[in-house]
């Protein structure tokens, strides 16, 4: 099937010695090299010169690579930064991976995992064709066979225990097409139960930043870092986790002279390098940000004017931090005032300043509060809503903004509309079906707006007592599509929900750990192997963490019988009964969805989110002229005929429909732009106004709306509501709207056309005449300090469930227990049954979590690849050297770590280091197919095992889950260490 | 002439290993082979630097120095390669190598080497440039191809610099006198004999 | 040497090291900690180490040395120093040789032959020499090809049949280091009784062995020269063969400073002695007549023996009668 990539070679490079025979044998490559121009031009990009000289030196690249060769481009599919990757590629066969100098992110670079994705579409240990378990054996089954099979079984439990049994569980590797299909697939099937990876990463963030300002994603880009002045880091390292950020980081600090500050418990990759270095103690974000913010307040650094105009809350956070003086800061996080201090004043003075975090912040029982501080501090600072500002928030998975906008998630319908009645109509309408058919699939109408059950309990919806479980019945089947076992934390109570599933399905193009461990659970049958292509083999859009839309071509068909994300929810909607409904408005060609009508279907009910302007050919323009974007502000010359204007990828929201020409948004809540040149506003979502109770029992209403602010040359300065068309025509705006787009809002809402918004209009006619007057279509409100209606409205500091702090418990107890998503979460009992047992005292060591930079979440894809296995080959666990000597453990030994729940125990090899602090241990979460000690290598389809394979993270990590989203809290739990 | 040589500001490395990736890609080097790596010195403490490492292309090459059989040669970019027909695998040059860059496939008899592999600044080696013999026994040949080896084209942060030794030198100098301070040219006055005035 | 003062260095650059990793803790206490400025300098580490070690997650740990300019010292010693030791030490004795034999001419049996002979070295003696002198002429050779080939043999017969040539002379020279290693253990075992020295060897030393004029100084089965050969082989054979193992299974049991240390050693050695061994080989064939029977037939002449090893021969005769004859001689 494969060609052997050496025959391909010669013949590329045969080519290539033809074209240069004219030259002579004796070639002078030095001539060579100043003749095409590339000497200087590969060189000149890689420093920091003048971009002219660079363009003109691409410019000259421009030609083909290699004669008969065709080079195509799509995105890396290891993290958000979303970097092109340029293939080239001969007779189907991917021969070589080139450096994309055009696209304005990556600009020719690379991670260890982007430089060796090609290695994934020719790897021999890739799943090669359906498999089901028969009798505890892996059989080789048809395609055909296998789907028949699973829609039988998923059909009789639904049958028997209604469509809530089933869990979708989706992927952050998916396209948008694909992930919008799937949460489609769980609409049309009847059920909420349908998630994906950002529940594990940044769910919190979503929840927390969206409830502050509107939406849940980084603000500004990683391009944008460049302008900052002081960048600070808390939760993250992207030196190992978003790599080719730090090119972005690194050369803002190098040109800026910008105060590059790190607040981590490890002096990580990216610490090295960092001018001021704070240790921290795992699990203390809050009482870091308000010791900031007490010193901020204290000497009256914070940014009053943006505050009266632009934040709502201000007088009860005050309250709040006033408790966090430098003494109750160091005694609950370790940071000396002094130091605090002077990380305040910089962040607070040295303007603009940026807060970056990732999953050190979110992966907490406090999660959702953390990074609601996180925002208060820009909010305080007025750091937001400019260039150098803003919560760059990097997320993990190469598409998982884009799976999270596009609703793989329990809680909301595609693009934040939610699960209310209003949602589900409007879904009915775009997607052209009876708003009843969709109510009839599901179990009840109160069902149906209900949130499911988060990805992190999805093996307590299987074993918990059924009463326990708010819906119908348990879980009886997953359906897992592209998301890890082993990322998810408690992983020997998995394997009773293993067990005691009717169904597992896994399709993935590895066998993932899905199907070790529930072989190692002692399953027999009931699991189905479907063997998927990687996004290299699909073409589609995908979403960067700074909301830029890419899209991918197909670099190679799927390789062996695997297929396409899209093609296998075809099936399974053709096999369960409503493909025809599904797929009404989409183009289907042999089985296969067609990307684009997919993109443009999205595109027609977007508008809450501004996902409408991105058309297929838009983003295909982008593509093909990335040359054209400006690396810093990221924006194409408006004279361009194609991309004239625009800023790469269109970063939503892209409002209006593709005729609109909006640019996209590269920084949100931008006021100093106008807004058809990506400006905005804080969104007002919350209501327009809020009564608030006075300590003297009278009460007093608070606008919500912003105070004499607004985004440039808006035509109203001041706070205004979202645009309804009830608002336009107050403002006599209405008469802008086209009869053909009045037509459509008359029909969006026949009874009440006037309570039709923004967001509902499927003309785009609202968002249209907003747009031409300067305004933003969802409004312009305040941000919200106070976000009432959160667990913690004023975020609260609690001690993880496990700490080694129980003196600090009594007065920083975690949120008493109570039941959310479905479940129970008993978070309050286990933080103090562990109190009461002495757990802190049998395991002593703080364990932490986190990435490496060869691998990527839960692995088995990374580790399958020998270029990276080869530089990461045991799992291990970093301790410090103080912990490491008081218990006989050498560096490189090996070890057993203890967990403070199910007896867990891991054996891995130890890494004495100073990363880590004393007290503090760290695990990458990546490995995986070992289990207390046994190598399950059997267990995996043979020839399909990972080359590397270890213990993981999660077989240690314990209970713990954040009330807001259902987040588990692998970033802070309780270990022993002991040699081995 | 043109003198290709490595640079690797450290205070741009990140130990990302795009360098290491992107070499096993380009060349499909085996497994065990690490024809450049990333060391860090002072792991975990403050002050950590990582440094990318592969063949410097040493003026006046050891390797070439103590070869017993007179494998190596330095072509005009001062690129320094070798022939792995000449070559006997007797491990001489990886004695003398400052940088620890020649790597041997365990093939020979009791675990000792094979033919030595090593950076071949994606310049091949002495068949006929851009040729399938080439390219099995060294890798691909980007620089007849007029394309600079693909570990520093690919760094994630532009840290491995390649290219015209004065070239690059300039690069790194307006990038310390920007940001105010230098991070050494590591390798630079063991292989090179001179270093960047910073 | 150099490389001793790099030792020395290395020691003191060690200490450093730990005084550093002890201090350092106590400043790693969260008070003003800028890792951008106090990063590492590469000139600073070469100060005081001399090589520049660090963590690498692969499992080749000697890949964590990113820099030992020291790699230059060993060159200096390989092209330039080992040249001139193993020159001046081969070339000399080869010249002292030719000059002895000129002027000396071989020693001849004073007493003439007397007809009758003694069994000298019994066929496994014979057998063990044999075995290893075979080994150590084609290691010899072979290891000298390393050093002194490049100069001298490839431009004579070109790239590829030089290359040639030495693939297989690396081939012989690995392999063949097995039985050579038998056979020094066994020399050493079989004639370890007849080699310790004694106060007759300084007798013979005083006398210049004999060497000189008609003396004959008395010894038994070996003379202090005999013994000193011996001990050459032993020592000087333990040391290359140490030396050797550890060259062939590279970085198996130390790291690249021990790799350079003994292909130091085993050079420096090595081509002494096959300086030494010149001078046995001459001894034993053209330098003395009827030396090589013994080695040869493993009987020696009855005269022979009494004018070099009187001592023995009388012992000999003691305990088992009369000296036999060649054929009754084998036992």
């Amino acid at each position: 099937m494969l060609i052997k990539r050496t025959n391909q070679r010669s013949l590329r490079h045969g080519s290539v010695s033809e074209s240069l025979a004219g030259q002579g044998g004796g070639l002078d490559r030095r001539s060579f090299l100043r003749k095409s121009g590339l000497a200087g031009g590969a060189l000149a990009a890689l420093g920091t010169l003048p971009l002219g000289g660079v363009r003109k030196a691409e410019a000259a690249m421009a030609g083909p690579l290699t004669v008969g060769a065709t080079v195509r481009k799509s995105i890396c599919t290891h993290c958000s930064v979303g970097c092109t990757v340029t293939a080239e590629v001969l007779n189907g066969v991917w021969i070589g991976q080139e450096p994309s100098w055009d696209s304005p992110i990556n600009r020719g670079s690379h991670c260890a995992k982007g430089a060796s994705v090609r290695e994934l579409v020719h790897s021999e240990r890739r799943l090669r064709y359906p498999m089901k378990l028969v009798g505890g054996q892996w059989t080789r089954v048809s395609w055909d066979a296998a789907i028949n099979e699973i829609g039988d079984k998923l059909l009789a439990v639904r049958e028997k225990s209604g469509p809530d049994s089933v869990y979708w569980l989706g992927s952050a590797k998916m396209t948008n097409e694909g992930a919008y299909l799937f949460r489609k697939l769980g609409a049309f099937w009847g059920t909420n139960n349908t998630d994906h990876q950002a529940r594990i990463c940044h769910s919190t963030t979503v929840t927390g930043v969206a409830n502050t300002w509107g939406y849940g994603a980084m603000t500004n880009s990683y391009n944008d870092i460049r302008n900052a002045k002081t960048q600070m880091i808390l939760g993250g390292n992207p030196a190992e986790a978003h790599p080719v950020s730090l090119q972005h980081l690194l050369e803002g600090k190098e040109l800026k002279k910008a105060n590059f500050i790190v607040i981590d418990p490890r002096l990580t990759r990216t610490a090295a390098h960092a001018t001021e270095y704070v240790r921290m103690r795992p699990g203390t974000d809050i009482p870091v940000l308000y010791g900031m913010m007490w010193h901020i307040l204290q000497n009256g650094w914070e940014d009053k004017e943006f505050i009266r105009q632009r934040v709502y809350g201000f007088d009860d956070l005050r309250k709040e931090v006033e408790k966090w003086n430098p003494e109750e800061v160091e005694r609950v996080t370790g940071i000396p005032g002094e130091q605090l201090k002077r990380v305040a004043k910089m962040f607070a003075t040295e303007k603009p300043a940026t807060l970056i975090w990732a999953m050190g912040q979110t992966q907490k029982t406090v999660g959702t509060a953390n990074v609601r501080a996180s925002c208060i501090l820009l909010l305080m600072t007025g750091n937001v809503g400019g260039e150098g500002k803003g919560a760059n928030i990097f997320r993990g998975h190469d598409n998982v903004q884009g799976a999270t906008d596009v609703g793989l998630d329990i809680v909301t319908l595609p693009f934040y509309y939610g699960l209310a009645e209003g949602a589900w109509k409007h879904w009915s309408r775009v997607w052209e079906v009876d708003y009843d058919f969709l109510k009839s699939r599901f179990d009840s109408k109160q069902i149906m707006e209900t949130p499911g059950i988060p990805l992190t309990r999805w093996f307590d919806a299987v074993t918990l007592p059924k009463d326990q479980v708010a819906q119908k019945d348990n879980v009886r089947a997953v359906f897992v599509q592209g998301h890890a076992s082993n990322s998810i934390t408690r992983i020997p109570e998995s394997l009773n929900g293993l067990k005691a599933l009717e169904l597992l399905v896994i399709a993935d193009p590895h066998p993932t750990t899905w199907a070790s461990l529930s072989v190692e659970a002692g399953r027999k049958d009931g699991v189905y192997i479907l063997p998927v292509a990687t996004q290299f083999e699909c073409k589609g859009s995908r979403v960067a963490s700074n909301r830029s839309l890419q899209w991918g071509e197909q670099i190679v068909k799927p390789i062996f019988e695997s297929k396409d994300d899209l093609e296998v929810i075809y099936l399974m909607a053709k096999k369960l009964g409503f493909a025809d409904q599904m797929f009404k408005k989409i183009k289907i060609e042999n089985n296969l969805p067609e990307a684009e009508d997919v993109l443009r279907e999205m595109n027609r009910g977007s508008w809450s989110t501004g996902y409408c302007g991105q058309s297929p050919e838009r983003l295909k323009a982008h593509m093909k002229n990335q040359a054209k974007f400006d690396m810093l502000t990221m924006r194409a010359p408006k004279e361009d005929p194609e991309v004239g204007g625009d800023y790469y990828g269109l970063p939503w929201p892209c409002w209006g429909s593709p005729e609109v020409k909006h640019p996209g948004t590269p920084l949100l809540y931008n006021t100093n732009l106008h807004v058809m040149d990506g400006g905005g506003t804080f969104r007002p979502r919350f209501g327009v106004e809020r009564e608030e109770k006075l300590p003297d029992g009278t009460t007093r209403k608070l606008s919500l709306l912003a105070d004499k602010s607004a985004s440039k040359d808006s035509e109203i300065q001041d706070g205004y509501p979202e645009f309804t068309l009830a608002s336009l025509k107050k403002l006599g705006w209405d008469k802008d709207l086209t009869e053909a787009e009045m037509a459509v809002i008359n029909k969006v809402n026949p009874a009440t056309p006037d309570a039709v918004s923004w967001s509902l209009d499927l003309s785009g006619g609202i968002q249209r005449v907003a747009l031409k007057h300067g305004c933003v279509p969802y409004g312009n409100g305040k941000a919200r300090m106070n976000a009432f209606g959160l667990p913690d409205p004023i975020p609260v500091h609690r001690e993880p469930i496990y700490t080694p702090r129980v003196d600090l418990v009594a007065k920083y107890p975690t949120l008493p227990d109570a039941k959310q998503f479905r479940m129970p979460n008993i978070g309050f009992s286990v933080q103090k049954a562990a109190v009461e047992k002495g757990i802190a005292k049998q395991f002593p060591l703080i364990l932490s979590s986190g990435r490496l930079v060869e691998y990527e979440g839960g692995g088995e894809e990374t580790r399958t690849n020998p270029w990276l296995a080869e530089l990461q080959q045991d799992m291990f666990i970093e301790i410090n050297p103080a912990d490491a000597s008081d218990r006989g453990i050498k560096d490189g030994g090996w070890v057993w770590v203890t967990g403070a729940e199910n007896n867990s125990r891991a054996r891995m090899k130890a890494l004495v280091t100073e990363r880590v602090g004393k007290g503090v241990a760290w695990m990458p979460f990546h490995f995986g197919g070992w289990l207390a000690g046994k190598d399950l290598r059997g267990n995996y389809p043979k020839g399909t095992d990972p080359i590397v394979l270890g213990e993981s993270a999660n077989t240690i990590t314990t209970y713990g889950y954040d009330p807001a989203t259902g987040m588990q809290e692998p970033k802070v739990t309780l270990c022993q260490i002991a040699a081995a | 002439m043109a003198r290709m040589k490595f640079l690797c500001d450290a205070d741009r490395c990140i130990e990302c290993n795009a360098c290491v990736t992107a070499c096993k890609n380009e060349h499909e080097v085996p497994w065990g082979i690490n024809r450049r790596r990333v060391v860090t010195i002072n792991d975990g403490k403050p002050g950590e630097r990582s440094v990318s490492m592969a063949c410097m292309h040493c003026t006046d090459a050891p390797c070439a120095a103590v070869c017993p059989v007179n494998c190596f040669y330095t072509t005009a970019d001062g690129v320094v390669l070798h022939s792995k027909d000449l070559c006997i695998g007797c491990g001489y040059c990886f004695y003398a190598c400052p940088f620890g860059a020649p790597q041997y496939p365990k093939v020979g008899n009791f675990g000792s080497r094979g033919k030595m592999d090593k950076c071949t600044y994606c310049a091949g080696g002495p068949e006929t440039d851009g040729s399938k013999e080439e390219y099995e026994k060294y890798g691909a040949n980007r620089l007849a191809e007029g394309k600079l080896p693909l570990c520093a084209e690919m760094c994630s942060t532009k840290s491995l610099l390649a290219g015209d030794g004065e070239i690059i030198a300039q690069i790194y100098k307006e990038r310390v006198m920007k940001r105010g301070y230098g991070s050494g040219a590591w390798g630079w006055k063991t292989a090179y004999r001179e270093t960047i005035e910073s | 040497m150099a490389s001793f003062g790099r030792f020395i260095r290395l020691g003191v650059g060690a200490w450093a090291l730990l005084l550093l990793v002890i201090v350092a803790p106590a400043s790693s206490g969260a008070q003003q900690v800028n890792p951008t400025a106090s990063s590492v300098k590469e000139q600073q580490l070469l100060q005081e180490l001399n090589r520049i070690q660090g963590r690498v997650s692969i499992p080749d740990q000697r890949s964590g040395v990113l820099e030992q300019p020291q790699g230059r010292e060993w060159r200096e010693f390989r092209n330039v120093t080992l040249r001139w030791i193993g020159g001046v030490a081969i070339v000399g004795m080869l010249a002292v040789l030719v000059i002895f034999y000129l002027t000396r001419g071989m020693v001849r049996l004073e007493s003439g032959r007397s007809g009758r002979t003694i069994v000298r070295f019994n066929m496994f003696e014979r057998f063990v020499h044999w075995m290893s002198a075979t080994c150590f002429i084609i290691l010899a050779i072979s290891g000298l090809n390393i050093t002194f080939g490049r100069p001298l043999l490839l431009p004579l017969i070109g790239f590829e049949a030089f290359s040639e040539w030495s693939q297989w002379a690396k081939y012989a020279h690995n392999y063949l280091s097995f039985p050579f290693t038998i056979g020094v253990v066994l020399i050493f075992l079989v004639w370890l009784g007849n080699n310790i020295p004694s106060k007759l060897d300084v007798e013979w030393i005083k006398r210049g062995g004999g060497l000189i004029g008609h003396d004959h100084p008395p010894a038994r089965r070996f003379n202090a020269g005999q013994k000193g050969i011996y001990w050459i082989v032993v020592i000087g054979g333990g040391l290359v063969a140490a030396t050797g193992y550890v060259l062939m299974f590279p970085f198996y049991t130390t790291g690249i400073e021990g790799m350079q240390m003994a292909q130091i050693v085993h050079s420096i050695v090595a081509v002494l002695f096959v300086a030494a061994m010149l001078a046995h080989i001459y001894i034993g064939t053209i330098g003395m007549e009827g030396a090589f029977e013994a080695m040869g037939s493993g009987e020696v002449d009855v005269n022979w023996a009494r004018e070099h090893h009187s001592l023995w021969l009388d012992e000999e005769t003691s305990r088992t009668g009369q000296p036999r004859r060649a054929a009754s001689a084998a036992e």
